[in-house]
């Protein structure tokens, strides 16, 4: 029996261009610093090692900078790490794994899968990884890599994969696809005994072997992720697999796809949800806002949103489909009886043309409003 | 607001004065300078505006002269539902005490009475429009200051039918106009910082798309990289491949060269049997050919002898035919000879009597040229002599004939005695005797006097008169010029001088003639030639017959030789025909012999040669045959034949050895591969120069972390979109916004001042006349005016009209803020620009206005306003 911490997608270096500067930072320190999470995991669960099943970097041309923190955080882990170049970071002549930072950095514990053959790990335990060679490959390197090999009577096999299997990719005859019915046969000839996976970021069970599993990133990166954010412990004996995940991210994505907006008990049951949401500087939340309101209800919804954008991690607010429509309200108390009011309605008048015009015209408006209450 | 009274007590230099106002209309404050009427006015304006505790300078101006009391003012007024006693001392004993008896009676005193009269008048006054109306000592000519009158503006948005505009409405177009003034200039252009902003994207964007490209350089290279590397690992297989092949073809290309040598020396072996096979060939046929010479020379000795001796009898018969056509022909030539001498005589003959002829002409024409020479050298002589030329004659004949007409005329002139002789006898005329026979008339010309005297008879003289001495005198002047002209001209008289003309035209023909002699004799010859053909003619003539043969005699005459020369000529042509016939004759029969003689010859020589050679022929061919005999050649022949047939045997094995290998193909092969080897190897090289300089390039920009930068290129990129696109939106919301509320604004202006215009062209007709119109500005000020179609500017309006317009635009806009409550019109010393026939139409303005708004003035000058209709008048002292 044998227990190890299977990973995958850790995206080193990937960027989101909803983050301000200092967000980014901070994301991108929380990846890093699950890189320990995971190592003090594995320790704690006795792990005899680590598998990155791919994407350790989200791309071969990231900075040094990167490459070095990354080298530096899997130095804290204090067992061997098994890198999988996959299809982010393949192992081509612009490989990150033969870059200087890479070669000179890294410690000596952590090991790049360069080809496919088998590795042996530990006592009785091999270990066959399918490198992506390149970003477009004809067929998945996993299956030459299963191909190729003869049952292992004696050895527990792992084999390390990479990409999407055809089972659960959208476009099943896209290159690169893996067949799940190749792998499942692989397990049923003993080529292999389990296939650890990377490239889906949410910890997934393949098949119904319980053999095959995709572990999922480690730190969330989009708001369509269902269950990122872990690691996998995997206990394999000869006849039995168990695996268990462990939440390791920090981060959370979160997509409002439809938030009504037509009242100012809306506006303020948003800002309540707002308000009671924990974590916030991790947080990420993208809105959608949907409905109708006044000028000065939008004002009161800006500024709530204005207060949210300043304590969450991101806030991508998408109000396309917000209408802003002035009413009488919106005017009642700044006594306007001269030409402002006339202003007003010529303004109003331009909106309900529509157009640029009036899309220019309401914006007019807010801004009068606004002048209007600071001069009140 | 209606001032019902105003006490003031211990100010600047009134001790203390007490105005009631009038319940309406004017109240007219008089009083003599320093009276005090300026301070009241100023009064007002003080109680309300400073604390009882002030001590600002315009309360501290304020101080009584010579007193050490506290001024104090007090006013009983009137202000919206407000009636108020308002008091106030400063500086001494500082007091303010407020009296308000309606709507709700109230005392207060102190600060709180300050603010609450301040509250009142700002709850029911325009206190700036209020100091803004009145008119201060010496400044009715300018216009009041009114743009931002808030009071006025409503008054007049009421007037104009609109709702009144809010008082914080300036104040927010103010804003509106900060706002667009943050992203546009005052002129409409875009500020930098909108500038600015795009510019920034559009390096952003630059900077994505460097990155992107680099990107994609580096993945170009990536891929590069792999194809590079399949393509070297290729190459490798090729040339491992082609490397074999050339060792392959090298094996065989040694056993085609060892299958060559064999090759080459059997046809070095066949070659040499060739060779000796020809000379075995060349010395059959040469014997044979000396054989077959033998023959042909014998042949040719026996038919060359042939020949020879039947040429000789030929040639003699030719010598013959020659002999005797040399005879004919020699006596041909001697005719010939004898016919040219003949004919040659009587040419030279002919050709005497041609010359004899010739010796006479030309002798004649040279004596013809001779003769006309030396006449014309006499004429030339004579010419030289001889003055009398044709202007020379033609004056002697006019001088003759002036001569001839003096005496004329004094023949004329001069007394005539008629003399008849009664009988014959004597008488003396001028001492000559002269006989008369009986009858006999004679007349005398008397030309100075004539004494006729009859022989001791009779002595008359007659005298001649004056006149007639004249005309003699003339007579003898004409002679005189005449004889000067025949003297010059070398002539006695006239008679001469036509001698002498006539001798020269003479002389002149001749001279003039000569030439025509030499032309007509000389021809085309010079004299000098002329002189020479015929000395040459005078000698050759003689000497011909002289030199001539006797016989046979000359001819007679030139007929006769011409004549006997042309029959000489025709027998000469007959013997030359004889001549020539007979020469012919002579050279074909010469040619002829030469032709067979010749023919002769040759045939001997050829017959000796022919027989020399046949001779050395047969020796050579004996020799030969002494050396080899026939026979053996023939067998040498047949053994040399037979090497080369084996030879060639040996060649074509050889041959056949050596096409089985193909050289050719395996040459061209071994070349080929060769060369594609070199090809390889060149590409290969290639390819791994390339694969080093790709990897170079991966190796420096690999590293770079151009995923990240472009990651954060990308982020500032989008930020600076999301920027740019909110700037631009908030700088065309403000634009719009501006535009919009300053087009209304300008719109609501337009609008209000309507009303005030309207006011002060109804004031301003009962000063001028029906036409009067003026232009108010949006600042609420008079432009111009015009009157009768001509339009003034304000500022180019005499002083008392300005005056006046001023004080009708105060008037009116008090009377608009009157239906608001109004305010007083407080006029210091107004009018005094106006001169009288204004005044008392201001007078009118000031009354009309009365009805409707409370006017105070102070005047020194009560005159000015004596046509104010109804006032309140009161005296300061």
């Amino acid at each position: 029996m044998i227990r190890f911490l299977h990973t995958s997608d850790w995206q080193l270096g990937m960027t989101r261009h909803f983050f301000s500067e200092g967000a980014q930072e901070r994301y991108s320190q929380s990846r890093f610093d699950a890189i320990r999470s995971m190592g003090q995991i594995a320790k704690e669960n006795e792990c005899r090692f680590m598998l990155v099943c791919g994407d350790l970097f989200e791309s071969n041309q990231v900075d040094r900078k990167t490459v070095a923190r990354a080298l530096d955080a899997l130095r804290d882990v204090s067992i061997p790490v098994f890198i999988l170049p996959g299809n982010h970071d393949p192992l081509n002549a612009a490989s990150v794994y033969h870059s200087s930072t890479f070669i000179e950095q890294k410690p000596s514990h952590v090991r790049v899968v360069e080809t496919a053959a088998p590795i042996k790990i530990a006592e009785g335990v091999e270990l066959v990884g399918a490198p992506w060679l390149s970003k477009r490959p004809v067929t998945n390197p996993i299956e030459d890599a299963i191909n190729a090999l003869e049952p292992a009577t004696e050895n527990i096999r792992i084999c390390m994969g990479h990409g999407a299997v055809d089972t659960l990719a959208p476009d099943r005859e896209s290159t690169g696809v893996i067949s799940v019915s190749a792998l499942e046969l692989a397990l049923d000839e003993r080529k292999v005994d389990f296939v650890a996976l990377g490239d889906r970021h949410s910890w997934t069970k393949v098949g119904k072997t319980e053999r095959i599993w995709y572990s999922g990133t480690p730190e969330m990166t989009d708001f369509r992720e269902t269950q990122s954010g872990y690691g996998l412990i995997v206990e394999l004996g000869e006849s039995s697999v168990n695996t268990k995940p462990i939440q390791v991210g920090q981060w959370l994505f979160l997509e409002h796809e439809r938030v009504d907006i037509n009242s100012a008990d809306d506006v303020e049951a948003l800002r309540q949800t707002l308000e009671t949401m924990k974590d916030k500087a991790r947080t990420v939340i993208r809105l959608n806002l949907v409905g109708s309101l006044s000028l000065t209800l939008s004002g009161t919804l800006q500024n709530h949103l204005t207060a949210a954008q300043d304590v969450f991690g991101a806030f991508d607010v998408r109000d396309d489909e917000l209408l802003l429509v002035p009413d009488d309200t919106d005017f009642t108390n700044l006594g306007f009886s001269g030409f402002a009011d006339a202003t007003v309605q010529r303004l109003r008048n331009k909106i309900v043309d529509g157009g640029t015009a009036g899309t220019e015209a309401r914006e007019a408006l807010m801004l009068l409003l606004r002048l209007a209450r600071e001069a009140v | 607001m209606k001032f019902i009274r105003l006490r003031v007590a211990n100010y600047r230099g009134i001790g203390a004065a007490d105005v009631k106002f009038g319940p309406a209309g004017i109240t007219l404050v008089q009083g003599p300078n320093e009276a005090g009427k300026t301070s009241l006015g100023e009064a007002i304006g003080l109680l309300f505006e400073y604390l009882d505790s002030s001590k600002a300078r315009n309360i501290e101006a304020i101080k009584p002269v010579h007193r050490d009391e506290g001024p104090e003012i007090e006013l009983h007024a009137e202000s919206g539902p407000y009636t108020f006693t308002y008091m106030k001392r400063f500086l001494k004993r500082p007091e303010t005490k407020l009296t308000i008896s309606n709507p709700k009676p109230e005392n207060l005193t102190g600060r709180e009475a300050h603010e609450h009269a301040e509250a009142i008048l700002r709850e029911t006054l325009d206190v700036v429009l209020w100091k803004a109306l009145n008119i201060q000592q010496g400044d009715a000519i300018h216009q009041p200051e009114l743009g931002k009158q808030t009071s006025l503006s409503a008054a007049l948005d009421q007037a104009a039918g609109g709702r009144p505009t809010d008082p914080g409405e300036e104040g927010l177009f103010n804003k509106v106009r900060e706002e667009y003034l943050r992203y546009y200039t005052e002129r409409g252009t875009e500020r930098k910082e909108l500038t600015d902003a795009r510019i920034a994207l559009t390096r952003a964007e630059e900077e994505v798309s460097n990155i992107e490209q680099a990107i994609r350089n580096l993945d170009d290279d990536t891929e590069r990289v792999a194809s590079l590397q399949q393509e070297l690992a290729q190459l490798k297989e090729q040339d491992d491949r082609l490397t074999q092949e050339i060792i392959a073809y090298t094996a065989s290309l040694a056993e085609i060269r060892d299958l060559e040598s064999v090759l080459s020396t059997s046809r070095l072996k066949l070659q040499s049997a060739h060779q000796s096979e020809e000379a075995a060939h060349r010395d059959r046929d040469s014997r044979q050919a000396l054989i077959t010479r033998v023959a042909a020379v014998d042949q040719e000795y026996k038919k060359i002898n042939a020949e020879n001796a039947m040429s000789v009898p030929a040639l003699d018969q030719a010598d013959r035919e020659v002999k005797n056509a040399q005879g004919a022909f020699n006596e041909a030539d001697q005719k010939r000879k004898l016919a040219d001498s003949n004919a040659e005589l009587r040419r030279a003959d002919f050709d005497y009597y041609n010359n004899k002829l010739q010796l006479e002409q030309i002798g004649e024409r040279k004596a013809r040229i001779d003769l006309a020479r030396t006449n014309a050298a006499q004429a030339e002589e004579l010419l030289r002599r001889n003055k009398v030329t044709a202007p020379v004659q033609q004056l002697i004949e006019e001088a003759e004939r002036e001569l001839l007409a003096a005496k004329a005329k004094l023949d004329t002139g001069a007394p005539q005695v008629y003399l008849q002789s009664l009988v014959d006898g004597c008488l003396v005329i001028d001492g000559t005797d002269n006989t008369l026979t009986k009858g006999e008339k004679r007349s005398l010309t008397v030309t100075s006097s004539l004494r006729v005297s009859i022989p001791k008879t009779l002595d008359i003289e007659v005298v001649a008169g004056a006149s007639f001495a004249k005309l003699q005198k003339k007579v003898e002047d004409a002679q005189v010029g005449l004889d000067r002209l025949c003297k010059q001209a070398g002539v006695a008289g006239p008679r001469e001088a036509r001698q002498a003309y006539d001798d020269r035209n003479t002389a002149e023909r001749i001279a003039a003639g000569k030439a025509q002699v030499e032309k007509e004799n000389l021809r085309d010859l010079a004299y000098q030639k002329l002189d020479e053909m015929l000395l040459a003619l005078q000698q050759g003539v003689p000497a011909y017959i002289r030199n001539r043969v006797n016989e046979p005699v000359i001819c007679p005459d030139l007929e006769s030789a011409e004549r006997e020369w042309k029959n000489r000529e025709s027998i000469r042509r007959q013997a030359v025909g004889a001549w020539e016939l007979a020469h012919q004759t002579l050279e074909v029969a010469s040619g002829v012999w030469n032709g067979l003689n010749t023919k002769h010859h040759h045939a001997r020589a050829s017959f000796d040669l022919s027989s020399k050679q046949l001779n050395q022929i047969r020796a050579d061919l004996e020799q030969a045959r002494e050396n080899i005999s026939d026979d053996d050649l023939e067998k040498a022949l047949a053994q040399a034949v037979q090497i080369v047939a084996s030879e060639y045997a040996r060649v074509q094995s050889a041959e056949t050895a050596l096409g089985a290998k193909n050289p050719e193909r395996v040459k061209t092969l071994s070349e080929t591969a060769k060369g594609s080897l070199q090809t390889t190897q060149n590409r290969r090289n290639a390819a791994q120069n390339e694969l080093i300089e790709v990897q170079t390039r991966l190796k420096i920009h690999g590293e770079d972390g151009l995923y990240e930068k472009r990651g954060a290129a990308q982020a500032a990129c989008e930020r600076l979109m999301a920027e740019t696109s909110s700037c631009n939106r908030r700088a065309s919301s403000a634009k719009c916004l501006f535009e919009t509320i300053r087009e209304e604004r300008d719109k609501a202006r337009r609008a209000y001042v309507a009303p005030l215009k309207e006011k002060i062209e109804q004031l301003g007709r009962l000063v001028f006349d029906g036409s009067f119109q003026v232009d108010i500005s949006e600042e609420l000020r008079i432009t111009s005016r015009t009157l009768r179609n001509i339009t003034v500017p304000f500022d180019s309006l005499s002083g008392g009209t300005r005056e006046q317009l001023s004080l009708i635009f105060r008037i009116a806009c008090s009377i608009i803020v009157s239906q608001n409550g109004g305010m007083p019109l407080i006029l210091d010393d107004t009018l005094g620009y106006t001169d009288p026939g204004r005044l008392r139409l201001m007078g009118a303005v000031l009354a009309k206005a009365a009805k409707d708004c409370q006017i105070v003035i102070f005047t020194c000058v009560p005159e000015r306003y004596g046509n104010i209709g109804e006032a309140t008048c009161i005296s300061l002292r």
